[in-house]
């Protein structure tokens, strides 16, 4: 349990990022509450387009134009306040106190420096004292995660796999021995075995170095092993937050329901599981008032077309649903018996 | 019907240093795809899955092997007698998004290979555009939609939508889709398979189903065959339910074992295994193709390669290619179960 008295806490309130389009500022995350325990592992899940993306580089102030962080903030304990941080000391917290992998960051990669360079040159920019060590860490890392370390340094990003690149993504996001972690679809378009591979990695370099480390990802599976906490979103909002095996095996949110009920299993009854209906939505199509799932939702009441439901505590949770909970018609067990 | 028989491709890849090297794509391969029939083939990143796509699409020729169909050998006849027989078979990638040309309207992307339906059928002008409509509702899209927008205005869900409308503008007798779900949202992707699903009903349309994730073989229909590829060799074969409820050869339960337990709904098969080492392809050739990274491997498996079929000595429905087959409980139970 020792890892959870030097693990950093990491607390974001009222976060709001908006995207300046043709029909003025929208918001992409709409006052997001979210509280990282220190030492866990947090599960980002929802559609594309629900602000997953944003909301990881909004941990790292790194929004770019036409985006902007208009309210809230994030706070790591050690840190303060990501989101005042200017300058130097912004550049400095970026992978050096929180690591990170952002999605497609298999594309990201210098196409012609080795990785090896650019592992120096990520180390001398934060002042690393021993490279040596550096590029001892980033071979031991890469040989955790099935592959050659020291080929893989020699190797430029057009002779890696997608799978190896985004293990070398991984690789930069924990080698400087960042404390905070945010993994943006780190498993996405990889096969299972290679998939479940990273994961356990993951969990491992977690535990080891008493990590806070948030995992972004549309596909529930890839997180529901991993994880302690899940958060679900939709259209900006933290729609459910809670222990991932409760979460996944007692959703009270409909949006919840809808998304666990549409993934293709290996086991359970092929009738009852079902797309979700709809269309995931986007800034231009989000209901300015009223709940931001009631299109969707299979039980909206009136009062969901007027009234934004609060997140709320209940069911040892935190939800943000009109539905008075725990919810009338459970998922019954049997539907995945 | 279109059959596959003993199929063979290698690639020469430039391989640095060590010059060229061998790569056996597919060793030896047959299958058989019924009218109306199902058959997918699973393996991790790399086993030959596109390659035999390619091939069975006529996009790709075969180094040996026969591939019929409707009972014409493709092996006796040249590139432009061919066409017409491959026109049959249609392929659907993995990326919606650059299937689809960006500068033309989904109008113009039907109407165009509609045209030339229209002349090879001698069917009057006013078809194509009733045509185009009516292929757009059976995919399940609102034709007045989505017919004059362009691909960028539409969801990922709906693109692969519209791919599959313009591989059924030919007429196809199967649909070779090569993980045509994988880069779809998870909570959109049964409804990709419910279609597929329906078209084999409706259409008679034969589906040829690769992809990495198993779970999503089980929503391809009725009667559907799975295949295992490993390193170019089908390493199991049977019905898709009887593979997945009692897989025989280690390295199916080592991609089962490998789909996320969804705690909370499900535990872990008691039998689950964890795979040792990532695929290497320079892993030798002698013995089982699956030995290195076999928990159950003895001095026969280094030396000897097994064969596709059954063993006398313990009965299966399926065909595989192990000296020491045994069911495996490895896909996760109900969680109260
Ligand atoms: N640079 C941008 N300009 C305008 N809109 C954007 C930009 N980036 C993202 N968005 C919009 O913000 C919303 C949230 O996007 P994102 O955070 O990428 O979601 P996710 O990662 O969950 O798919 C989407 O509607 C997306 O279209
Ligand atoms: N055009 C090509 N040139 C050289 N090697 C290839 C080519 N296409 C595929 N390969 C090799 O053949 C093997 C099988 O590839 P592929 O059929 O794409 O597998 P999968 O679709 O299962 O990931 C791999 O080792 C791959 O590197
Ligand atoms: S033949 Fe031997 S090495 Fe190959 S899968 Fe079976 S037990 Fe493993
Ligand atoms: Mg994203
Ligand atoms: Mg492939």
């Amino acid at each position: 349990m020792e890892r959870h008295l030097t693990a950093p806490g990491v607390r974001i309130r009222g976060l709001t990022v908006v995207y300046n389009t043709p029909s003025g500022e929208l918001p992409a995350v709409s006052g997001v509450d979210l509280t990282l325990a220190p030492g866990t592992i947090t599960g980002v899940v929802g559609e594309s387009g629900s602000g997953k993306s944003t909301l990881a580089l909004s941990m790292l102030n790194a929004v770019q134009p036409p985006g902007r962080i208009s309210a809230g903030s994030v706070e790591i304990d050690g840190l303060g306040d990501v989101v005042r941080l200017r300058g130097e000391e912004l550049r400095r917290t970026r992978g050096r106190k929180v690591g990170y992998v952002f999605q497609a960051a298999q594309n990201s990669l210098n196409p012609l420096k080795t990785i090896g360079a650019q592992l120096l040159d990520l180390g001398r920019s934060h002042d690393v004292g021993d490279l040596r060590a550096l590029v001892r860490d980033a071979r031991e890392l890469l040989g955790r995660m099935g592959m050659d370390g020291a080929r893989v340094l020699d190797s430029r990003q057009h002779e890696l796999s997608g799978g190896m690149r985004q293990r070398v993504g991984i690789m930069f996001a924990l080698v400087l021995d960042a404390r905070v972690v945010v993994l943006d679809e780190p498993t996405t378009a990889l096969d299972m075995i290679t998939q479940a591979t990273i994961l356990r990695i993951i969990r491992e370099v977690h535990d080891e170095r008493a990590l806070t480390t948030l995992v972004i990802t549309h596909d529930v599976g890839a997180v529901a092993e991993v994880a302690d906490d899940l958060a679900v979103m939709y259209g900006g909002r933290v729609v459910e937050h809670g222990p991932v095996a409760e979460v996944l095996g007692a959703p009270e949110h409909p949006y919840t329901r809808g998304l666990i009920r549409a993934i293709p299993r290996l086991s359970g009854d092929l009738g009852l599981a079902r797309a979700l209906p709809g269309r995931p939505p986007t800034l231009g199509t989000l209901p300015a008032a009223g709940c931001v799932f009631r299109e969707r939702c299979e039980s909206s009441l009136d009062l969901c077309r007027t009234a934004e439901p609060v997140p709320a505590a209940r069911a040892g949770r935190t939800v943000a649903c009109h539905l008075p909970g725990p919810h009338a018609v459970p998922v019954k067990r049997k539907e995945y018996a | 019907m279109i059959t596959g028989t003993a199929i063979t491709k290698t690639f020469r890849q430039r391989g640095g240093v060590l010059g060229h090297r061998e790569v056996p794509a597919l060793r030896g391969v047959d299958f058989a795809i019924e009218r109306g029939g199902a058959v997918c083939f699973i393996g991790e990143s790399g086993c030959g899955k596109t390659t035999l796509g390619r091939i069975i699409a006529g996009l790709e020729t075969c180094d040996s092997g026969e591939i019929v169909i409707d009972g014409t050998p493709m092996s006796g006849l040249s590139p432009r007698r061919r066409r017409p027989y491959f026109r049959r078979v249609q392929m659907i990638h993995q990326d919606p998004y650059s299937a689809l040309n960006p500068t033309r309207t989904i109008h113009q992307t039907l109407r165009a290979p509609l045209a030339l339906r229209a002349r090879q059928t001698g069917r009057p002008k006013p078809w194509i555009d009733a045509r185009a409509e009516e292929l757009l509702a059976l995919v399940g899209i609102d034709p007045g939609y989505v017919l004059p927008r362009y691909p960028h205005q539409l969801s990922g869900g709906m693109r692969q939508r519209v791919v599959i409308a313009r591989a059924l503008t030919m007429d196809p007798e199967a649909l070779v889709a090569d993980e045509a779900v994988s880069m779809i949202d998870v909570s959109l992707r049964l409804g990709i398979l419910a279609l597929l699903r329906r078209l084999r009903e409706q259409l008679g349309v034969g589906v040829l189903f690769i992809t990495h994730d198993i779970a999503t073989a089980r929503y391809i229909g009725d009667e559907s065959e799975l295949y295992v590829l490993y390193r170019g060799q089908v390493v199991e074969h049977g019905p898709t339910e009887t593979v997945i409820n009692e897989p025989v050869h280690p390295y199916t339960q080592s991609l089962l074992s490998a789909t996320p337990v969804l705690h909370g709904l499900e535990r872990p098969g008691p039998d689950r295994i964890v795979p040792t080492e990532a695929l290497d392809e320079r892993h030798g050739d002698a013995g089982c193709l699956f030995a290195r990274r076999c928990p159950l491997a003895t001095e026969r498996c280094e030396r000897d390669r097994p064969v596709l079929g059954h063993d006398p000595a313990y009965p299966t429905t399926q065909r595989h290619a192990c000296f020491h087959p045994r069911r495996r409980q490895v896909i996760p139970l109900a969680a109260g179960a």
